[in-house]
């Protein structure tokens, strides 16, 4: 499984790096630092990555299932 | 409050695409939760009204419809965010602020409101919170809204913008008053205009203390703002006021009404404080639940900027659209259980905060502020209930609600 947050929705409420602390993270200004880049997620991330997915309110959130 | 046949779609005088007609008011202070039903109510009838108040404009009820007018700021401007007064008396920057300039302001402020500074700030708010806790505690009970909610978001709020939290003696009567109008209270609207008026002089003399030193003092927003540029050029003083101004109006106003609400449903539910007393990491998810089912936002306003359709509704430019948060954050369309508050919430992407380019800024603050005030307060007096079998009242859904008063009681000496 691949994540990415689509830039010009993400609006930096911040859900996604909240929601899996462990797979995102944020700059200065709040942002998830993963906006238009696409990384993999380990097995053990996967329930946090759909939660992040779920979760945000301007749907930005992107799962590629490969 | 509200009655869809006895309005005709003539009244309006307009042509309505066959939406329905009512008429509905949402400045009175009513029973506490009403807002919430009128909202519910609403939304199940139809997804869209034209409300007959003021000079008339349109109610969107649910999730989809609310999320896709904060998605289109090209379509709706935050130019008014007050339906029932589209040409308010106040400018807010950058709430009223449509992008692309919108974004040159909001990233002057962003950095100040972001998670790393809440982060930063965490000891603070933590030390401020368990202080005003520990002087409640002996007493047995007090007025949670009054003698808590309100003075802790403000003491933080003026710490972490550089002010003497002593400051909260001003700007607790200023907000108030200000809110009195704000809502479409005719009756409030001198009240608004003197506490802008008051708040206005506060940053003129701000100000003038802080003009022309050679760099901006560390930690000081207002000297901040004064260094400060948007396209190379300085914030001239009207915008800084403006900027200043709206801070204070929402970082002191509404963590205050979200924490009301929050302790009304500790203080009724010791189920839900027994479980985030043994599993804290709860606490987050427990507080976003808050934010989702006790929305303080009835509804959200935006100015049309052309004619257009939008959901079958017939959209004018210079119409006026409401949309209804609390409809949309209850709506079952868009969530399991939608009217219960599950306090292992997964999949909550409400719209408490807003969405779109005016998201919230004190978003990351306003959520640590609560999780703070729980985890402080149940380690402290784990066992409270509503002291008072009078109707608690809440205030009118246009200024945003809160609870006027909470009465909570614990046992001292436990």
């Amino acid at each position: 499984m691949r994540i990415t947050v689509d830039g010009a929705r993400c609006m930096g409420h911040g859900r996604c790096y909240t929601l899996a602390p462990d797979l995102l993270d944020y700059d200065d200004e709040g942002y998830v630092t993963i906006r238009d880049l696409t990384i993999d997620v380990p097995p053990d991330q996967i329930d946090a990555a759909e939660e992040a997915e779920a979760s945000c309110p301007e749907e930005a959130v992107s799962l590629v299932r490969d | 409050m509200t009655d869809t046949a006895s309005t005709s779609p003539e009244a309006a005088g307009r042509e309505l695409g066959g939406c329905p007609v009512t008429r509905l008011d949402v400045a009175p202070a009513l029973e506490a939760g009403s807002y919430w039903r009128q909202a519910d109510e609403l939304r199940e009838a139809s997804p869209a009204f034209f409300n007959t108040f003021a000079q008339g404009y349109w109610m969107f009820t649910r999730h989809d419809e609310v999320r896709d007018i904060y998605r289109d700021p090209e379509l709706f401007s935050s130019e008014s965010i007050t339906p029932w007064e589209p040409e308010p008396v106040y400018r807010f920057v950058p709430t009223q602020i449509d992008p692309p300039d919108h974004l040159k302001y909001r990233r002057i402020l962003n950095p100040w409101f972001s998670p790393a500074a809440v982060e930063r700030a965490d000891g603070m708010v933590r030390a401020l919170c368990r202080q005003l806790i520990e002087d409640l505690a002996p007493s047995g009970g007090c007025d949670f809204v009054t003698e808590f909610a309100l003075r802790y978001p403000t003491e933080v709020f003026l710490t972490m913008l550089g002010l003497p939290g002593s400051d909260a003696d001003l700007f607790v009567p200023w907000v108030e008053d200000f809110f009195s109008g704000f809502g479409g209270d005719p009756a409030g609207q001198e009240r608004m205009v003197n506490a802008l008026e008051g708040m206005r002089e506060y940053w003129i003399a701000a100000l003038a203390e802080r003009r022309g030193e050679p760099t901006p003092r560390d930690g000081d927003l207002a000297s901040h703002l004064l260094h400060a540029t948007v396209d190379d050029q300085p914030l001239t003083d009207a915008v800084i006021l403006d900027m200043l101004t709206v801070l204070v109006l929402a970082g002191l106003d509404t963590t205050r009404a979200s924490l009301g609400y929050m302790f009304r449903h500790l203080a009724t539910h010791p189920d839900d404080r027994r479980r985030l007393i043994e599993e804290p990491a709860l606490v987050p998810t427990a507080v976003e639940e808050a934010l989702r089912l006790y929305t303080i936002i009835f509804g959200d306003g935006r100015k049309v900027t052309r004619d257009a359709e939008f959901y079958g509704c017939p959209l004018k430019k210079g119409d006026m659209v409401y949309g209804l948060v609390s409809g949309a954050n209850r709506d079952p369309r868009a969530y399991d259980r939608a009217d219960e508050f599950v306090i292992d919430r997964t999949r909550n992407h409400h719209l408490g905060f807003a969405s779109g380019p005016h998201r919230c800024l004190g978003a990351h603050l306003a959520r640590r502020e609560m999780q703070v005030a729980v985890e402080e307060w149940l380690r402290v007096i784990p066992d409270f209930n509503i002291a008072s079998d009078e109707t608690l009242m809440e205030r009118g859904g246009g200024a945003m609600m809160t609870l006027l008063s909470l009465p909570l009681a614990w046992d001292a000496a436990s």
